[in-house]
């Protein structure tokens, strides 16, 4: 039987790793609000908020911004399609090599982004494709379709076939099943497996920069701005905002789908 | 007569499997018709042949003269309460019953009060607005039966309806079925492996072993007159005789059937057995009897003295419970 309380030295080091884990975090939210803007002397010299004000001058982070929402958005919605066209498939037809292609879209979750990367650029290159907002789209897509199969697949796992059957059975035809049965059904799982999805993608970093021309997502930009530091905090309100956007959808599926185990992936 | 459903050689072979095998089978309008058989008798592949589940590979399915063999099944005139239930969890019972006729269009407040009507039909007004999760499983079972009825099928499908209840709701439930069946004149199809269910409810079965029937014709025809050693060992546990026990008891070389509640022990008779064990049933006492190979159960009713085990005795029956069968 296991003990009620853990033992004291145990409790410091949960205590330690959690502090490990999230001060930085909270520090990150502290620096943007800091006066020195060259070094990050601790504690800060003094608080403003002017760097709010700054951010939001800045054009090269609304163009940023703008890219990343726009990648996010249509690659959660690819996802969205293909990955339950994808599970749908796979729960409901038994063929040969089923297995094999399950762990084939499954592939891109598990394969480091570095792989994933350069694959598609030489692809990119031997078809002759120009880099653009599309070919962001596409590697993102790679791995938010996985996700959102994930979410479907488990769901789709937990719905009995007969609900399916009784429907066709009382007179609705192959749509109407889908539309007042399965998609009732399905909502909340697809709507996790979009919101990780595009949380994932709103954050990537390593796919993003070999699919990337010119162009600047949100966490490259914080990147390069890193290496090249101007208004160093301004980095800082950057973060808290790409923090909100990806964590809050994160914590959403969570709520969305506690009650099964289905936000898996959700760890990439 | 007006036949419901026919099937002529009809066959649904899965790869080496041959789940049915080249069935006819004829269901007249009207009948409280039961599909009895042991697991993987072909019974349930029966039922979802009629209701375009599964397609045949061979032969034709008639409903009401109708070639359905490839109908799907959201177009056929048949409705099905399923084993499980399959009710739509994420809607209220009301919309449940409904929902055949909210995918014809019926309009809404006309088809919520024929689901409340349906509802009366099986006692479960006022529950229409609870979910399938907050429902008993009688509750459930009425509700399927609801929702199967409403589209007004000239055939329903019941797949093992009475399987998930407990004894005493079970055997409410065959009497509403039976009331309900006579009350609508809507043929009745329904799939089981309890042979007293089948017996007591259906005015004619069929007994499905390996794919093919055994034997089609009333309970009483079933039960007195097995067709094979299969019937009478399946439906009733009557006594199988091998060939020699059927002549040493003054019948022909073949097999034959002996009910236990029509064999009783007897001082003397041609043939006598060990008392191996004694089953006490209540109304009787059921005495299994050692001849050679073959076991013998007869039926002593209460009040009359009963054997040892290990004692010698031998039996007796009125010479026409003796049922001589043609073939297997």
């Amino acid at each position: 039987m296991p003990s009620e309380r853990a033992s004291h030295g145990l409790r410091i080091a949960a205590t330690l790793g959690l502090a490990f884990l999230h001060l930085p975090i909270l520090l990150i939210f502290l620096y943007a609000f800091t006066t020195e803007e060259r070094t990050y002397a601790f504690p800060p010299p003094g608080l403003t908020t002017q760097w709010f004000a700054a951010a939001w001058e800045r054009p090269d982070i609304w163009q940023a911004l703008s890219l990343s929402l726009q990648v996010a958005a249509i690659a959660t919605v690819l996802a969205m399609i293909l990955g339950t066209l994808v599970a749908a498939a796979m729960s409901r037809a038994r063929f040969f090599g089923r297995d094999q292609i399950s762990l084939l879209i499954l592939l891109p979750i598990a394969l480091p982004g570095v792989i994933t990367g350069i694959a598609l650029r030489s692809a990119f290159g031997v078809m002759d494709i120009p880099f653009s907002t599309w070919t962001i789209i596409l590697g993102h897509a790679t791995f938010c379709i996985v996700i959102v199969f994930n979410n479907a697949v488990a769901r789709f796992r937990r719905l009995s076939g007969g609900i399916l059957e009784a429907s066709a059975d009382l007179g609705a035809n192959a749509f109407q099943t889908f539309r007042h049965i399965l998609l009732p059904n399905l909502g909340t799982a697809l709507l996790a497996g979009g919101m990780l999805a595009f949380a994932l993608s709103f954050d990537e970093v390593i796919v993003t920069t070999f699919t990337a021309g010119q162009q600047a997502t949100l966490p490259i930009w914080m990147l390069e701005e890193l290496i090249r530091p101007r208004q160093r905090p301004v980095t800082n309100v950057v973060a808290m905002v790409v923090f909100a956007a990806t964590f809050l959808p994160i914590l959403a599926a969570y709520y969305l789908t506690r009650n099964g185990s289905e936000t898996a992936g959700a760890g990439k | 007569m007006t036949v419901a459903v026919e099937f002529q050689s009809v066959s649904r072979h899965f790869g080496p499997v041959k789940a049915v095998d080249s069935v006819d089978l004829t269901i007249a309008e009207g009948a409280f018709f039961a599909m009895l058989g042991p697991s993987g008798s072909g019974k349930t592949t029966c039922l979802r042949l009629i209701s375009g589940f599964e397609q045949p590979t061979g032969g034709s399915i008639r409903i009401f003269g109708e070639d359905v063999s490839r109908t799907p099944p959201h177009l056929r005139n048949v409705n099905t309460v399923f084993q499980d239930y399959a009710l739509f969890p994420h809607m209220n019972v009301r919309d449940n019953v409904a929902y055949g006729l909210m995918v014809k269009g019926m309009a809404k407040a006309a088809r919520h009060a024929r689901a409340e009507e349906m509802l009366a039909l099986v006692k479960l007004d006022r529950y229409g607005d609870r979910k399938p999760g907050q429902l008993s499983g009688g509750q459930r079972q009425r509700v399927a039966l609801a929702r199967a009825l409403v589209n007004e099928p000239r055939v329903l499908l019941l797949d093992e309806p009475l399987g998930a209840l407990d004894l005493k709701l079970r055997e409410a439930m065959q009497d509403e079925l039976k009331a309900l069946q006579q009350r609508l004149g809507i043929t009745f199809v329904f799939v089981t492996h309890d042979q007293h269910e089948a017996l007591s409810m259906a005015d004619s079965l069929a007994v499905f072993n390996e794919g093919r029937i055994a034997q089609i014709g009333t309970p009483a025809e079933v039960y007195d007159r097995p067709a094979t050693r299969f019937v009478a060992d399946f439906v009733g546990s009557s006594n199988v005789l091998p060939p020699e026990m059927t002549r040493a008891l003054g019948g022909p070389a073949q097999w034959a059937s002996l009910r236990p509640e029509n064999t009783r022990l007897a001082e003397t008779g041609p043939v006598t057995g060990t008392v191996t064990a004694l089953r006490y049933l209540g109304s009787g006492t059921r005495v299994i009897l050692r001849a050679g190979e073959t076991e013998i159960a007869a039926l002593v009713p209460a009040g009359q003295p009963l054997p040892e085990p290990g004692a010698t005795s031998a039996f007796a029956f009125a010479p026409d419970a003796l049922h001589v069968m043609g073939g297997a």
